[in-house]
């Protein structure tokens, strides 16, 4: 068995609480620690296992504790686990448990907990929208307890006593402590979820082990949360009321931060120049672990024209992704032209032939091999390019079909609403649609593992070279040759057209302190923050 | 009268069920549904999903199931979206909201359009007049969706009167009442003061200044009365249009109103919440339409039913 710490920190500290929060050198705390940050919509749920959007988990993750927290670059740190071992074969993973973890009704937090709230997740019963996330973790049995052909107690999950977890799983998953900070595997507490039924998440009634307790919820208006005096750090944790508003217009939400009645907004497409200039100190860019694309249609019953590698290198080399950034976008994104995400965490970006060409040359080759493959002004390629109701999808699409007209190609544009355009991506109904891939977990496999054959890939692209060097990344020491081989692979097929990568782009208040700028995932925790006095 | 009011609301009840048929059956045709995601469901668990919801029933006899709710325990059914909460509770918590704002809006409208419309009528010509019909068409090209964010811009931003957004006491009503009514109230203002000065020159108001009554017994017993009659009639579709202005003032005022539930569930697919409030919205339509005719033969005795 092999013991293996979490990170030096937490091996130096193994007595000290995982992440204090401490003010720097000459900061005064204020009076007033509370924190209102903005949502856009309605929060769905606040259970962890049936909660499906980012919002979502950010209220989750104050609610909730997990195994495993991140620090503010995003690396794994103690959470209710403070270790883990690994066995020598990298199957088994035997998780430690603090003693002191409380949940908010006062019980404690038992391995017992997790079993139950894994085997929550995967059981079909529950009819979890995340229920896919216990089998990318490469938990023992898990496919088959989600199809329902195993009872949810064969999960490979085991509680060897009250604060030691056994997770077993079916392949080596070096990332696998990365994953368990996802709030899909946060623990619930099984009597309240017995008792209540779906009513649990309600204020009064919602039992959590996280370091804040649901106060108040209104749909769709607010939700309110204070410190939670049980949880285990509580002595740490500075912030103490939290609230979320919920203001469905971007441009009136920025109006009230301005206003002073938000600490944190999202700056609203657009506007990042003139609110760098006017409030330097507020307005930020951060990488974000999403990368934007045209997804192409490879299925035997798609578009023929679109099955040619030449025609799709043709279309990703006409691409201006500088006018999309810079012009568009304005938000300090970057231009992609490999699939994952540039700031994930260990990932090596690799040479991409045509990202180091000119654009002038780009369009050049690119005329080249529309008309290998057979495209002129006699026979022009005609596709469409799908794409959800967004301004920006909007922008970008109308620049697109620019782009594609200085090859002579036609592009008709077909604006559908998301669920139709979900809906058209899964059943194979288009030829180039707008999409984006967000991490699952900060590590590359999350974005090159959708390309495989038997992964998510709603074009349907196959190439067993590919399949083959992510198999082998999992059992590699240095899993970043074959990603740099993998992403090589996805520059020479060509099997979708990467725009740009995520940037979260927002104004935060200059008197609080603590939110990650340097964690492409932007999991926050209110436990982790604190506000100055001025 | 009590009869044409009884037969009214009786031929309600098939026309909501007519309601009840063509909205679930449009909403059913739309593609995508409640449980479309980013990543497809494993068949077991959409069956699941499918079963606890009763999707997998034929739709006619999920239509029965779902009138029989209704009919016998007024139960809209669960939301299909937010696993905690039921219909009946998302309306309960939204409509309140809405009919406040909503009541207030259109009193505000029809209070404040009607003065502006008689005053402008008297005053025909002069500097009054000028500037209600000024400010009535200035209204008219400023639609709720403009108004609003200039609201909080002028009073949270820059005066710091009133609170940006959220629900609570008064002082949460006045910009969405603002935002809301006063496209009808320039609307509402515009058609009293035409109706207005057409009533002025009629026969019978002549007959009244000749016998020597006081002006405003003249504008207020005799004018007043037959002038609203247009008025009225306007008020039925500007009910409607006040419905779908309320998602834009739920969207930019965060009210938490039944408006942006509506929208919400549509582009959700939440069968039980969109089905709950078109029906709430249908009633309510119809029972303000026999608001309307009966105030048309309480206004002028020549019209009979």
């Amino acid at each position: 068995m092999t013991r293996l710490f979490l990170t030096t920190a937490l091996t130096v500290g193994l007595a000290l609480p995982a992440f204090a929060v401490q003010p720097a050198a000459g900061e005064k705390l204020a009076e007033n620690q509370s924190y209102t940050f903005w949502l856009l919509d309605a929060i769905k749920t606040s259970d962890p296992h049936k909660n499906t959007d980012v919002e979502g988990s950010d209220i989750i993750r104050q609610l909730f504790e997990g195994l495993l927290n991140e620090d503010a670059k995003g690396a794994p740190i103690a959470g209710v686990a403070t270790s883990f071992d690994v066995s020598d074969d990298k199957l088994t993973y035997t998780f430690h448990l603090r003693p002191e973890a409380k949940w908010s009704n006062g019980d404690p937090v038992t391995a017992g907990d997790f079993v139950y709230s894994w085997q929550r997740l995967a059981n079909p019963d529950t009819a979890s929208e995340y229920a896919w996330f216990m089998e990318l973790m490469n938990v023992e049995n898990a496919t088959a307890v989600v199809k329902g052909e195993k009872k949810p107690e064969e999960l490979g999950v085991k509680a060897l006593d009250e604060h030691t977890l056994e997770v077993k799983l079916t392949t080596p998953t070096p990332y696998f402590p990365k994953m368990v900070t996802h709030a899909s595997t946060f623990p619930v507490n099984q009597k309240v979820v017995e008792a209540e039924g779906d009513n649990w998440t309600q204020p009064g009634k919602l039992v959590g082990n996280g370091a804040y307790v649901l106060k108040s919820h209104d749909l769709g208006v607010q939700i309110s949360m204070d410190k939670n005096p049980n949880y285990w750090d509580a002595a740490n944790v500075v912030m103490e009321h939290i609230k979320g508003l919920t203001v469905n217009d971007n441009n009136v939400a920025l109006t009230r931060f301005q206003a002073g009645e938000l600490d944190r907004v999202q700056i609203p497409a657009g506007q990042y120049p003139r609110l760098e200039k006017e409030a330097p100190a507020e307005a930020i860019s951060i990488p974000y672990s999403c990368t934007y694309a045209y997804l192409f249609n490879l299925r035997d019953n798609g578009p023929e024209a679109l099955k040619d590698v030449r025609v799709r290198k043709a279309l990703s080399y006409a691409m201006q992704r500088d006018v999309v950034v810079n012009q568009i976008l304005q938000g300090g994104q970057k231009p992609a032209y490999n699939w994952t995400h540039w700031a994930i965490e260990g990932f090596k970006m690799p040479e991409i032939d045509y990202a180091s060409f000119s654009q002038a040359d780009r369009l050049e080759k690119a005329k080249a091999l529309l008309a290998e493959a057979g495209y002129g002004p006699d026979k022009p390629l005609k596709v469409t390019l799908q794409y959800n109701t967004d301004e920006n999808h909007k922008k970008i699409a109308v620049a697109a079909q620019q782009f594609f007209k200085q090859l002579g190609v036609q592009v008709e544009l077909n604006n559908v609403e998301w669920k139709v355009h979900t809906d058209r991506l899964q059943s194979g109904d288009f030829q180039m649609a707008r999409y984006a891939w967000c991490a699952d977990y900060n590590e590359a496999s999350t974005f090159l593992d959708y390309f495989r054959s038997t992964g998510m890939n709603y074009g349907k692209y196959s190439n067993a070279e590919f399949d083959k060097l992510m198999d082998e990344s999992k059992a590699s020491n240095d899993p970043n040759a074959q990603y740099t081989a993998a992403e090589k692979i996805l520059a020479e097929d060509m099997p979708l057209i990467p725009i740009y990568q995520y940037a979260k782009v927002d104004m935060i208040r200059d008197d609080i302190k603590g939110l990650p700028t340097e964690n492409v995932m932007n999991d926050w925790y209110a436990k982790d923050i604190y506000r100055i006095q001025k | 009268m009590f009869g044409y009011i009884l037969r009214r609301l009786a031929v309600a009840i098939p026309t909501l069920l007519l309601l009840i048929v063509v909205s679930f059956l449009l909403m059913h045709a739309a593609p995508g549904g409640p449980f479309t995601q980013e990543r497809a469901l494993p068949p077991q668990v959409l069956a699941n999903l499918n079963a606890k919801y009763g999707l997998d029933d034929p739709l006619w006899l999920q239509i029965v199931h779902y009138v029989w709710g209704i009919v016998a325990h007024f139960d809209f059914g669960p939301s299909f979206v937010y696993p905690d909460r039921s219909v009946n509770q998302i309306i309960a918590a939204g409509f309140p909201v809405t009919l406040t704002y909503g009541a207030l809006s259109f009193a505000a409208a029809v209070i404040f359009g009607v003065s502006l419309g008689v005053t402008a009528a008297i005053r025909q010509n002069s500097w009054i007049d000028y500037l209600a019909v000024g400010t009535s068409i200035g209204a008219q090209v400023l639609p709720n969706f403009v108004m609003a964010p200039i609201l909080v811009l002028i009073f949270t931003l820059w005066l710091g009167w009133l609170p940006g957004g959220g629900w609570g006491g008064p002082i949460y009503w006045i910009m969405p009442v603002i935002a809301l009514s006063t496209s009808f109230m320039a609307s509402i203002a515009r058609i009293t003061r035409s109706s207005m000065l057409e009533v002025l020159g009629s026969n019978h108001i002549r007959t009244a200044r000749a016998k020597g009554l006081p002006e405003r017994k003249v504008i207020l017993r005799h004018a007043l009365k037959p002038a609203m009659l247009p008025v009225i009639s306007y008020l039925g579709p500007a009910f409607v249009t006040m419905i779908t202005g309320s998602v834009v003032v739920d969207m930019y005022f965060s009210t938490g109103g039944i408006g942006r539930s509506f929208v919400d569930s549509a582009l959700n697919r939440d069968y039980a919440v969109m089905m709950g409030i078109t029906i709430l919205v249908g009633a309510l339509t119809i029972l303000f339409s026999l608001v309307v005719d009966v105030l048309y033969a309480w206004v002028d005795p020549k019209i009979r039913y």
